[in-house]
């Protein structure tokens, strides 16, 4: 038993060194206190809790997400490095992950220094983990796929004009994750539906849109083109209508956020199904489509004079050659609509905001009542105020002064007061000869 | 309406053992004997708490001889008001409670009597 809780002991010791510094206080405090626990089951038992303890405090911190993105970075360049030195694709898929894994490790560190940690709640961290696994499942099919369409390296020659192009397209699929970081960052203020809805809603569009086409635009290209005008505008409408009952101060207006979440709808969408027709493609390159051009040399039996684009290649090679020219134009389609969905998004979205915000502020006329029946009073709550708190006290001043309960004097005067209090009684003196008349029925 | 105060029953129970002598300080280990509760569940607690200022922590002055400098605790003046209205909130969600089972109980006999 004694040399259990030394190891328990020498363990928790060495552990406690993970802790950030204002944590490793309480690891060492859960040691000294050891000594005074009776020895035996009790003693393990009191530090087998310190590793508990350590395990969950660290686990809460960075580690996890950290392992998490090397497990990701690893998988990434284990499937994208590797290339015969022959393979045209083989630089630029190099090139590729390894920009990738910078780029994205850097993205959190660079967002997080101008815009805060992320945003409280469960769908801005779904959010991140989901992308992240997106961009990266991407990359890694992206560079399966362009292997094999680039085996005949000598005939795929990789010129300067497609390199700035590769380049410039995983810049913007970085742009996406930035952007994203940003918008489930602390110091972006959007209603707690905008992002679940813009984000949710270009996922089932792109799960919609994917059975139509496994490996590329196809014969489905005009249901491509109808999910591009019809997902920005039913969300910006959505999201508009619910942003409107977020009275909140300081959150972005309606206008901004139906576009924001219709922003959000197509490049998700458009990243979604990229990465899902990219790694069909790398799966199964022997069932994608030959191109038109490759069909009808096939269909003409592969001879010398009916190969209708060039007598470069050699005769032995032709069939390989078209069949590699079909995986490697197969799925440019959904990549190249990566360069334009937020785009489209934020274009379309205006106009649904806009429509959305005009009847909403039609309907809204008369019904402040209700809004404002929303705060608990906060007299009853003990202990400290939360941002949110003083945020859904000001909501409540807000209201009362709109409806001519406070004079525009006493509203500056309570508002700077809310913003300085410190607990729910100082909030509840400044609130609750407004709300208790707004209560219903009370 | 069971957690009003936003204090799970083991927080409650870690606020009523330092509220009963709101003056002194204690060390982990008295603390989890009151409360019977497992260090790796009352240090998160005292973590929290003092994250959010309603308790105070510090280290014992000077090195006492024979045992590890120990980690002291005790209420704040916010944690002392937060802990006395938690505990009185929670005593008249256990009261009215009673009262419920009670008349709930009347109730029944009523029904069976009838």
């Amino acid at each position: 038993m004694d040399r259990t809780t030394a190891t328990l002991t020498g363990l928790l010791a060495r552990l406690s060194s993970l802790l950030p510094a204002g944590r490793r206080d309480w690891a060492e405090a859960l040691l000294a206190e050891a000594a005074e626990v009776p020895p035996g089951a009790k003693q393990v038992a009191w530090l087998c809790g310190g590793l508990w303890l350590v395990a969950r405090e660290v686990a809460m911190g960075n580690v996890i997400r950290a392992c998490a993105f090397a497990a990701g970075a690893v998988g990434l360049v284990w499937i994208g490095w590797p290339g015969a030195s022959s393979n045209s694709a083989t630089p630029l898929n190099r090139v590729y992950v390894t920009g990738a894994v910078v780029l994205l490790a850097a993205v959190p560190l660079v967002v997080r220094r101008y815009f805060g940690p992320v945003r409280r709640g469960w769908a801005p961290r779904a959010a991140r983990v989901c992308v992240y696994a997106i961009v990266l499942m991407l990359i890694a099919a992206k560079a399966v796929k362009d292997r094999d369409g680039s085996k005949l390296g000598t005939y795929f020659a990789i010129v300067p004009a497609e390199w700035i192009l590769e380049i410039l397209l995983l810049l913007v699929i970085v742009g996406y994750v930035a952007g994203l970081f940003i918008l489930t960052s602390q110091r972006i203020r959007l209603s707690r539906w905008s992002l679940p809805i813009g984000i949710g809603l270009g996922v089932v569009t792109a799960g919609a849109l994917y059975p139509l086409a496994r490996f590329g635009f196809g014969s489905a290209g005009r249901w491509w083109g109808l999910a591009a005008l019809v997902l920005p505008l039913v969300t910006s409408v959505i999201a508009g209508r619910l942003a409107v009952r977020d009275t909140r101060p300081g959150v972005l207006g309606a206008f901004g956020q139906g576009c924001l979440a219709a922003s959000c709808a197509t490049a998700t969408g458009a990243l979604l199904l990229a990465a899902l027709t990219s790694a069909t493609i790398a799966l199964f390159p022997h069932q994608v489509g030959l191109e038109a051009d490759g069909k009808s040399y096939i269909a003409a039996g592969g001879c010398e004079t009916c190969d209708p684009v060039n007598t470069v290649i050699p005769r032995n090679l032709r069939h390989e050659y078209w069949v590699e020219i079909s995986v490697g134009q197969a799925g440019t389609g959904p990549l190249a609509a990566i360069l334009i969905a937020p785009f489209l998004g934020a274009g379309l979205g205006t106009i649904g905001a806009g429509l959305a915000g005009a009847s909403g502020r039609r309907r809204r006329a008369g019904s402040g009542a209700q809004a404002a029946a929303l705060p608990a009073s906060f007299g009853q709550l003990a202990g400290r105020a939360s941002d949110a708190d003083r945020d859904r006290a000001i909501g409540v001043l807000k209201t009362a002064f709109e409806q001519g309960r406070l004079t525009k004097d006493e509203f500056d005067v309570r508002v700077g007061r809310a913003l300085s209090s410190r607990t729910y009684a100082d909030l509840g003196e400044l609130t609750v000869d407004v709300t208790t008349r707004l209560q219903p029925g009370g | 309406m069971a957690r009003r105060s936003g204090f799970s029953a083991q927080t409650l129970s870690v606020l009523a053992s330092l509220e009963a002598d709101p003056a002194a300080w204690r060390h982990g280990y008295v603390l989890a004997q009151e409360t019977g509760l497992q260090s790796g569940t009352l240090y998160p607690i005292l973590i929290r708490l003092a994250e959010r200022g309603l308790v105070e922590a510090c280290w014992e002055d000077g090195q006492p001889a024979g045992r590890p400098r120990r980690h002291l605790y005790r209420l704040s003046s916010d944690g002392l008001a937060a802990a006395r209205s938690a505990l009185a909130e929670h005593e008249r969600l256990q009261k009215r409670r009673a009262a419920d089972a009670e008349r709930a109980r009347g109730r029944r006999v009523a029904v069976k009597g009838a």
